[in-house]
């Protein structure tokens, strides 16, 4: 734990003087530049070719089936409903014929003011997987804004995506 | 028979190098400055008000939007004021890793920061090559977290999870290449005459005129006053670790840009402490379901790459907070912006405004 | 129409009808590589999407200028804002006329084909003279676009032009009285006769010259009166389509004519390194040699840029091109000994030097900050004027006392 104080005073002296007379440090700077010339460049060339996206990466949030037996796994607790800062999810839901728990009868997102924080996936109950997860979608303009309300069929399909023309 | 008169100009609130939607009038006698005058309030979203009608963990992800460019250092102070209101102790192991995440989330800044200050000043190579640094900062940030600018990285009580497989590899993998591209920015500005000329001896600030003002951050420290939060009120752990403050001499811009500079060694050097001795064992503290911190008031600050962060939360012993209100550091750091500039010349302003690294969404909230 | 009419009259014309339709062209393509050279510095990718490697480009660019809206503002001094660019573009465009590419006539058809359009034997004074019209254009721009931003913009442009042109034209007269002409033929004769280029003795001057230059052409990091975080786009800021296009034209167009004096008055013009050494006469042909080392070179470095091998890419490049200008050198195919004339290799040695300049004026763009505008006036006034005099002064003296 120390402080060190900054003090920025070359040393006068006769390799200061030479330094400046040669402009020493301008050769430096226009080497940093030459050098960068065969760094790989960093940008990409988007709709072409897109960045590699890291697993937990929260794109649009969606809904998923079960990948074995292909039935929805949202119960219709409406915790993500409750969670979310922006009330961007609307869940009906009605009571199962049977009884026992309730089943969706519809489910919306309004990508319009979801902030894609990730917390309604932090309580969602159904275990393993959990039932809303953050997808790797990103590629969501339109031209309406009812084409921002996802309905469950969009939530499950992901959003039809838009080619790009040569 | 003549006659001089004062002129005003306007800057912004749509101008490059205002950075955001600052807005200054600026009160010109020939080319001085005699009066300036930050009008701010053009970003202002109500975000203290909104956190009265949020639950606890709701109000994270607007930490987040607060200071856009080091949101983490946002979440770390919300989430340590709610923790210090319920008396959680948070794990070793995730106080561990929320310091290497608020330490590379300042060089992140702190790179934005360098970039577009040199750009101001005309170096517009330099804005690339520490945006390719940052970017490797918010490829780890995504890695983690899952997103590149507002994280929401942070759980009341730890984290959300622990970090995934080979994460810590890819920080020890940045610290070790960052203090080679850190030498090439020196090489570019430090000892260039250009920039040393435009910068040294530039909007001097006080070490009295910054303390009256309640100047935080290395805009302090550029002035010799040594005061860094995670030093004086060590938070998360901080005390644990080994690291000098960087402190100029002279309070002008020239100062203000070495002190970041060493604060980024110096965070370097905070990482690689945190990955040596990373603790094992759990990331998240047991909460209750349902946050209800006890009624009574909280004020928690963390050092943000920008100065003194803090968080004042009054609890009325409910799910949402009653009175919620934010210490930005840029909001104070901006007062100090007449006195740094007045008395100079209006080509200063541009290298001033720079120095002082205002996020704008942070001074309107 | 007799001979002589064709050769004073016709020829010339020609060469000037050449120089006003390829140099825009020419220059449109310097931007290309300006912002390739930039992009790669800046480890990016440059403009890659029209054509090849982006080498369709420029032609957009052209075409959107062209087709683009031309607004004039409001409470514009209409007459003055359009008679702005064209007298920044016109002197610009003139300096080129004194410009020698190589030193020896050649036969075209039977005519005598000069590889300039004039060898005045006042060319130095005539180029000094046309380049500081140049700053009518900029203050009339500022003045008749009735914009703050203009306005100082023009100001601060036509005062550092003012204060630059002295340093610039005392750098110059160290070479003057080296070589006792101010023509540029006869300047680039007399280093070869001194059989040295006058960079040597004239070190100081160039230094001179070439930072006083870098600021006459509004460069960086002299490029105050574009600085864009200050004073956004400085005296064209109001300018749009074809007219900004002029005065685009300009500053490229002043560019390669203060690089390619640079290049007669300090770098020998057409001459081969070491002027008339015998050792080095290989290098007068030799340069069939050096087009393929240099082009596929050059050509690598563009290829392999996109996969972060842009050392490797160039590197494969010269070796291809070497081995091809070894091939053509040596190698006699038939046809090849024609090319081997005086005027292709003083135009390729003078292209390659001129080219060497346009890079470094690019490399200073992605290097240095900007000054400040009183910096820029301290270093124009305070040491660039008092060193190039003292560099007048000290080679009176050395030829006085030596010559």
């Amino acid at each position: 734990m120390a402080t060190v104080t900054i003090a920025p005073r070359p040393v006068p002296g006769f390799k200061e003087f030479l330094k400046t007379i040669l402009l020493a440090e301008l050769w430096v700077g226009l080497w940093v530049t030459l050098k960068n010339q065969f760094r790989p460049h960093i940008t990409v060339e988007y709709p072409k070719e897109t960045v590699e996206l890291s697993p937990r990466f929260r794109g649009v949030p969606r809904l998923r089936f079960n990948p074995e037996s292909g039935e929805e796994l949202c119960i219709a607790c409406h915790l993500c409903e409750i969670v979310c800062p922006d009330d961007c999810i609307h869940i009906v839901s009605e009571k199962k014929p049977d009884g026992k728990g309730k089943r969706l009868v519809s489910f919306e997102i309004n990508y319009e003011r979801c902030c894609f924080c990730g917390l309604c996936v932090d309580p969602c109950p159904t275990k393993p997987l959990t039932a809303i997860y953050m997808s790797h979608d990103y590629e969501m303009a339109d031209f309406k804004r009812e084409g921002f309300v996802a309905p469950l069929k969009t939530l499950l399909d992901g959003i039809e995506p838009t080619i790009y023309k040569e | 028979m003549f006659h001089t008169e004062e002129m005003d100009i306007n800057m912004g609130p749509q101008h490059p190098s205002t950075h955001g939607v600052l807005r200054l009038r600026l009160t010109l006698d020939g080319e001085t400055i005699s009066d300036m005058r930050p009008i701010i309030g053009y970003l202002h979203r109500g975000v203290e008000k909104l956190c009265e009608h949020r639950t606890f963990p709701m109000i994270e992800p607007l930490t987040d939007r607060l200071d856009y460019v080091a949101a983490i250092s946002e979440n770390l102070g919300y989430c340590g004021a709610v923790e210090k209101a319920m008396g959680i102790v948070v794990p070793p192991r995730a106080q561990y890793i929320r310091v290497i995440l608020a330490e590379l989330q300042r060089i992140a800044s702190h790179l934005l920061w360098l970039g577009t200050h040199a750009l101001d000043l005309g170096a517009m190579s330099v804005f690339f090559y520490t945006f390719r640094e940052r970017e490797m900062i918010l490829d780890l940030f995504e890695a983690f977290c899952g997103a590149r600018l507002t994280y929401n990285s942070m759980r009341i009580g730890g984290l959300l999870e622990d970090v995934p497989a080979g994460w810590l590899d890819r920080v020890r993998h940045f610290i070790s290449i960052f203090p080679g591209r850190e030498k090439e920015y020196e090489d570019l500005l430090t000892v260039n005459r250009i920039f040393v000329g435009r910068t040294r001896g530039v909007g001097i600030l006080t070490p009295q005129d910054a303390v009256a003002l309640g100047v935080s951050g290395p805009t302090l420290r550029a002035t010799g006053v040594d005061y860094d939060v995670r030093r004086a009120q060590p938070y998360c752990s901080y005390e644990q670790f080994q690291f000098d403050v960087p402190l100029g001499r002279n309070g002008d811009t020239y100062d203000r840009y070495l002190v970041r500079m060493e604060e980024m060694r110096q965070c370097c050097r905070i990482i690689q402490q945190a990955l040596d001795r990373l603790p094992d064992g759990e990331v998240r503290a047991k909460v209750a379901k349902y946050i209800k911190p006890p009624a009574g008031e909280v004020y928690h600050v963390v050092e943000s790459p920008r100065g003194e962060q803090g968080f004042y939360i009054v609890t009325s012993g409910g799910e949402m907070p009653y009175r919620m209100r934010f210490r930005s550091p840029s909001f104070v750091n901006l007062q100090a912006l007449p006195s740094m500039c007045k008395g100079q010349l209006v080509a200063y302003v541009v290298a001033v405004i720079g120095s002082i690294d205002i996020v704008l969404g942070d001074v309107d909230r | 129409m007799d001979r002589q009419m064709i050769q004073t009259i016709v020829i010339p014309a020609i060469q000037v009808l050449l120089v006003v339709m390829v140099l825009p062209l020419g220059i449109a393509y310097l931007q290309l590589v300006e912002r390739k050279v930039l992009g790669f510095m800046q480890v990016r990718l440059a403009p890659r999407r029209v054509g090849w490697h982006g080498l369709l480009q420029p032609i957009a660019d052209a075409v959107k200028l062209l087709i683009k809206e031309d607004v004039v503002p409001d409470k514009a001094d209409r007459f003055l804002f359009t008679l702005a660019p064209i007298v920044t573009v016109i002197p610009a465009l003139a300096g080129l006329a004194v410009i020698p590419i190589a030193g020896a006539p050649f036969t075209l058809f039977g005519y005598e084909v000069k590889p300039f359009i004039t060898d005045l034997n006042v060319a130095v004074l005539y180029l000094l003279a046309i380049s500081s019209l140049g700053i009518y254009g900029i203050i009339l721009g500022g003045w008749a676009s009735n914009s703050k931003y203009s306005l100082l913009g023009a100001l601060r442009s036509s005062a550092q032009l003012i204060s630059y042109e002295v340093p610039l034209g005392f750098a110059i007269i160290g070479v003057l009285m080296l070589s006792g002409s101010a023509s540029m033929v006869d300047i680039v004769n007399s280093q070869k006769t001194a059989r040295v280029w006058y960079i040597l003795p004239q070190i100081l001057g160039f230094f001179c010259y070439f930072i006083s230059a870098v600021a006459e052409t509004n460069r960086v990091p002299f490029d105050l009166p574009e600085a864009e975080a200050e004073l956004v786009a400085g005296f064209h800021t109001e300018y749009s389509g074809m007219k900004f296009a002029f005065f685009f034209l300009a500053e490229y167009t002043n560019m390669i004519v203060v690089s390619s004096i640079a290049t007669i008055l300090f770098f020998g013009g057409w001459l081969r390194p070491f002027p008339n050494a015998a050792w080095s006469a290989w290098l007068e042909n030799g340069w069939l040699f050096f087009v393929p080392l240099v082009a596929l070179g050059f050509i690598g470095w563009l290829v392999d840029q996109k996969t972060g091998q842009g050392l490797k890419g160039m590197f494969a490049g010269l070796f291809l091109g070497g081995i091809l200008g070894f091939l053509l050198a040596r190698v006699d195919v038939a046809g090849l000994a024609a090319l081997q004339a005086p005027v292709l290799s003083g135009a390729f040695w003078f292209f390659l030097k001129v080219s060497v300049f346009l890079f470094v004026y690019i490399w200073f763009r992605g290097t240095y900050p900007r000054y400040r505008y009183d910096q820029l006036m301290a270093l124009g006034w305070k040491w660039l004027i008092p060193l190039s005099v003292l560099n007048v002064l000290g080679t009176g003296l050395v030829v006085v006392l030596f010559g």
